[in-house]
Order: C-alpha cells, then structure tokens, then sequence
C-alpha cells in the first residue's frame, strides 16, 4: 500500500462524509429517488466485495474453507447474532477446516 | 489491520487504518489488488464502498442542523454505530448526546483494535491459518446485514453479487466490484412497479 494510495483513499472516504452532511444532505430532502438510490449503494457494492473475498482468487472461483466460514456468518447475521460473535464464528470455521 | 495481509510493515498498516479511517475501504482495496487489479482500479473501489460514510453523514443532517463545526466534526466521525445509535432517540438533544457518546467509546476501541490486530499480525505469522481472511469478509456482511433485509436492499444486494461473481473469471480486478453497482439499477427497478 503506497502513500499516495492511503493518501486518495482517505480523501475518498473523508471528502464524501463532508460531502454527505453539506451537499448532498440538503440537497436529497426534496428528490427522494435519488435518495432512496443512494441508499442501496452499500449493499450492491459491499456484497460484491464480499463475494470476491468469499470465493475468487486471483480471476478463478474457487470453492475453499473461505465459503464454509461465510455460509456459517451468513446464518449468524440473518439470525441478528452480534457483530463480534459472526466474525469470531466465521473466522473459526474456516481455521478449524483449514487444521483438519 | 488489514494491510498485514499484504505483506505491509506494522506502521504502515496502523497510519493507514488511522488516516483512511474506514476499514471497509481498506477490505476493498485489498480484495483488488489481491486479485490483481491496478492501484488505480482498487482506489476507485475503495472510493466506491466509502459511500456507505458519506450516506450515514446524510442521515446526520436531521440531527445536526447548524454549526459548522459540530456538522464538520460529527460528519467525519460518521460510522454505523454512533448514527444508528443516535437515529434511535426520541429527541434531537439525546440523540447528540447518544451520537457522541458512542463515538467517543468506538474511537477508543478503534485504535487499541488496530494496533493489537497489526502486533498480533506480526507475531502470528500465517494469519491464514487463524481464518483471518474469513474475518473481513464476515465483518462486511455484518455491517451490510441491516439493509439486506429490506427487499430493496436484498435485490441490489443479491444482483451486485451475481454482478460480480459472473464478472471475476473475465473482467479486469476491480471492475467486478465498481460495476456492482448495477445492483442499485436493479433494485430501484424491479422493487417499485409503480415508479415512471
């Protein structure tokens, strides 16, 4: 990770929460499609990187220790576990078929 | 915290956490350049899921409506936690306080939880072997849980996925995940008939 790449990245994350609280915050009160699109973002994008990080490597799919971990946070975040126990959970699932 | 995957020495990857101060833009920078993809292609998909901040700072906008300052301050300080905690108060007045209280414990957490996970990084050695590249992905799709539950949510979720997943084998790294958001077009379209 190169300095000018943390460099823009934190521009990017800082900028859009300005951004969000001076521009576009006022700007959405009175366009409710752009709003309601806007909110869909992170879980179109967010969902893509996890599949990339469940199931790619490199540009092939494959199927490891990595998807068993995943199905298992999946269950645990549809059953409204806390945050700390899915990652703990996911996280040991995969170490344990790793060790196996 | 996530750059000691990378390969990435101890104070690189606690500057990184500290100034970048959004790790879902760091796991997705790393899911890029991971695969392959360029610097340039893994900033602009680390740009992209940022936006999930600059939405939660539009949520604040209801609580904090004037000062400079404190709108400056709150807004950069905008993560899932203290905003959900926040939108949940009856009032204006408990939810700034609710707002700032949560803020200034989760800080606290998220620089003694970056430098324990870059020294623990360094000392493990092989963090494969503990499932640590199970844990981004867990802790991405925890933050997201809330919003796929809606079925909006759950179709731009589902079609950014499928977006991606047919996209890795043959797109370059990085385009997979930037053209995800096809999964917001989808949803907007199939979730509400009634809309021109």
């Amino acid at each position: 990770m190169t300095t000018l790449s943390i460099v823009l990245l934190a521009i990017g994350t800082w900028g859009q929460r300005l951004a969000g609280m001076f521009l576009v915050g006022p700007a959405l009160e009175r366009r409710p499609l752009l709003a309601s699109a806007a909110n869909l973002i992170p879980a179109a994008v967010i969902s893509a990187v996890v599949i990339q990080l469940t199931v790619a490597d490199g540009k092939s799919l494959v199927v490891d220790e990595r998807l068993a971990g995943m199905a298992v946070a999946g269950l645990l975040v549809w059953r409204k576990a806390p945050f700390i126990i899915v990652v703990i959970a996911a996280a040991a699932t995969t170490a344990i078929l790793r060790a196996l | 915290m996530i750059v000691l995957d990378a390969g990435t020495p101890l104070g690189t990857a606690w500057v990184a956490s500290a100034v970048i101060f959004s790790a879902t833009s760091q796991f997705a920078y790393l899911a890029v350049t991971g695969a392959g993809g360029s610097e340039a292609a893994a900033i602009v998909a680390g740009w992209i899921v940022a936006s999930r901040f600059g939405i939660l700072a539009v949520a604040l906008t209801g609580i904090f409506k004037e000062g400079v300052l404190a709108r400056t301050v709150a807004a950069v300080n905008a993560f899932d936690m203290n905003v959900g905690f926040g939108l949940q108060q009856p009032d204006v007045a408990t939810a700034k306080r609710a707002f700032w209280y949560v803020t200034v414990a989760m800080m606290g957490g998220w620089f003694i939880g970056i430098t324990i996970g870059t020294v623990l990084g360094d000392v493990l050695g092989d963090t494969k072997r503990f499932g640590i590249d199970t844990l981004f992905p867990a802790a991405l799709l925890a933050i997201v849980g809330s919003s796929l539950r809606r079925t909006e949510g759950r179709i731009a979720g589902a079609v950014g996925a499928a977006i991606c997943l047919i996209l890795i084998p043959i797109a370059p790294a990085g385009l997979p995940i930037i053209l995800s958001l096809g999964g917001v077009a989808a949803a907007l379209t199939f979730s509400s008939p009634d809309r021109p």
